[in-house]
């Protein structure tokens, strides 16, 4: 097949920097421009010819590569499952961007807002939230939020928060206390599963990126 | 300016002159092509009861389906999402007496109430071909080379052909990498996405060396074989080694044994097909067991939607315009020969705005 262009996307944001050196050992270097904080470009080059990295949100970065718009990215095993897009796949777990998806409510309980089969949480994951409370047979209703979701419970929007937590300051600097983990999550490299058949580059990538886990792992 | 009301919903569209014009074209050939292997066209009705469409093949939800009460029977009738579970239906009921292996093809229209961000599309044309009465490899390797001939006639280039063992996981916990029977909808979960560290958080750790077996089949059905646990897999690949020599070097041949995404009803084979630009999977087929009946099939079906942006609209037939008062009996010769003509009303169109390549001049088209 003819060699186009390969496209990796990549977050903006938490990964990010814990990604380049992963980057780098599986071949990907990013164009000195990808560092430079004044650059407003969205596409940059690599030290491959025939790739090309974007940045993206997080959340887009599954939207990119499950289009095929991208072949290749890097995202948080929380953005995969709220999505659960049949044409991804997350091959490799690269060990890196450790946090967890927890359920968060105030000090003194969540009980003045949502009744025993019913809850209102704010999050920006409806997905998985809806998804885990039907687990135990309750039905959530979801506000979607693009942050500060810590603020909603003390406004009267909800009984409770779905969010990532990393170290928990947030939530106890907001009067909240985590009461349930939903999931743990690590940054996956994820490919397009067409791509992956078609072009042998991908499944090529793919191979680096797991040698470099298994090594990283041993 | 178009009214709000003269819009069509999400996920709906007009088929414009040029896109109907490819995807016309790629019908008659690839229905040509199944015609040629000996596969009959019938033609099954649009609506059906829910039960039946829903009843034929597993995982075809009726959740997906346009929906509502048929007046005359009170009974809920559907909207066909795919019409393989018909073909099944005809293979049971009106054509059950007919010899076997029955060969059957189909071309139309299906529609689902709800489509993804993906893929929009609402209504979605399916041509295939299924090969009732047989799931061995014979009948696979039958099915997959039509398939890719199809294909092909259609208009696609550099086909890619992507093999498949959808029960696999069922196979191998029965008895030779076993699971508990709550591990293995977790298994399997993990096992579509491909992700190493979800396998082995679940329990499925025996069934890494599968995600590894993927790739060009020459190398991937050695390692299949490599880790073929007791011997439980031993017909199964032998049957694809049988299906990828049928095929042979007529498409580009890759092995991904724990593949599933869209086999929900596929028994021990599937596959895929891919083509060269085109994003997305252009057809996929493979054996069933149809309910009801319980009668083993192989089949096939194509997606021609997707074909529209990547096949090249056919060069434009030579289109002659016809003047006022010429020669009728020139005018059907040529259409005869293979022309398009465009007729005068008034002989005062410009032939060319009209798409027009020549003009009728004393009994020859004469170039514009």
């Amino acid at each position: 097949m003819a060699q186009t262009q390969l496209t990796f996307a990549v977050p903006k944001g938490r990964i990010l920097d814990e990604a380049l050196p992963v980057m780098a050992r599986a071949g990907v270097v990013p164009e000195d421009a990808f560092h430079d904080k004044a650059n407003r470009s969205l596409t940059f080059a690599t030290g491959r010819a025939d790739m090309r990295l974007i940045r993206v949100r997080a959340f887009d970065v599954a939207t990119f590569v499950a289009h095929g718009a991208a072949q290749v990215g890097i995202v948080g095993s929380d953005v995969i499952e709220e999505f659960d897009y049949a044409d991804l796949y997350a091959p490799v777990d690269l060990d890196i961007g450790h946090c967890r998806l927890s359920l968060a409510e105030p000090k003194d309980g969540a009980a003045s807002i949502d009744g025993a089969s019913h809850v209102r949480v704010a999050t920006k994951y409806p997905g998985l939230t809806r998804r885990h409370f039907e687990a135990q047979g309750i039905q959530a209703e979801c506000v979607k939020l693009n942050g500060a979701m810590e603020i909603a419970p003390s406004l009267g929007m909800c009984g409770r928060i779905v969010d990532l937590v990393s170290s928990g300051q947030t939530l106890k600097d907001n009067g909240l206390v985590e009461v349930a983990k939903i999931m743990d999550i690590t940054a996956r490299l994820i490919v397009n599963r067409a791509a992956l058949k078609t072009d042998p580059r991908v499944a090529a990538l793919v191979e680096a990126f797991r040698a470099d886990a298994a090594a990283k792992a041993a | 300016m178009t009214e709000p009301d003269d819009l069509l919903p999400e996920g709906l569209e007009d088929r414009l002159p040029r896109e109907a014009a490819v995807l016309t074209r790629a019908m008659r050939e690839a229905l040509r092509v199944l015609d040629s292997h000996g596969y009959d066209r019938v033609r099954p009705p649009l609506v059906e009861f829910e039960r039946s469409l829903a009843g034929r093949m597993e995982g075809v939800r009726a959740q997906r389906m346009f929906r509502f009460v048929d007046p005359h029977s009170l009974r809920t009738l559907a909207l066909r999402s795919d019409i393989t579970p018909q073909i099944g239906r005809i293979a049971a009921t009106s054509m059950a007496a007919a010899p076997r292996p029955l060969r059957l093809a189909y071309a139309g229209d299906t529609a689902v109430i709800r489509s993804d961000q993906l893929d929009p599309s609402r209504q979605r044309l399916q041509l295939g071909g299924e090969l009732i009465g047989s799931d061995g490899a014979a009948a696979a390797g039958e099915i997959a080379l039509v398939a890719i001939e199809a294909l092909e006639a259609a208009g696609a280039n550099n086909i890619l052909i992507d093999l498949t063992l959808p029960d696999l996981v069922d196979t191998l916990a029965a008895k030779a990498l076993p699971l508990a029977p709550d591990q293995i909808d977790a298994v399997r979960r993990e096992l579509d996405t491909k992700d190493a560290g979800g396998l082995k958080a679940v329990g499925g750790e025996a069934y890494l060396p599968l995600l590894y077996a993927a790739g060009p089949f020459g190398e991937a059905i050695e390692k299949l074989a490599a880790i073929d646990a007791g011997g439980a897999l031993a017909s199964r690949i032998e049957g694809l080694r049988a299906i990828a020599a049928r095929i042979g070097n007529r498409a580009r041949i890759t092995l991904d044994p724990s593949e599933r995404h869209g086999f929900e009803y596929q028994s021990w084979f599937g596959f895929t097909l891919y083509a060269e630009g085109i994003r997305g999977a252009l057809g996929r087929g493979g054996t069933y067991t149809i309910s009801g009946s319980g009668e083993v099939a192989t089949g096939f079906t194509l997606y021609c939607d997707r074909l529209v942006d990547a096949v090249g609209a056919d060069e434009r037939a030579r289109t002659v315009y016809l003047p006022l008062g010429h020669d009728y009996a020139v005018a059907a010769r040529l259409r005869a020969e293979g022309w398009r003509t465009v007729a005068a009303l008034t002989g005062e169109e410009d032939a060319a705005a009209l798409g027009c390549t020549h003009r009728l001049d004393q009994g020859k088209p004469v170039t514009l």
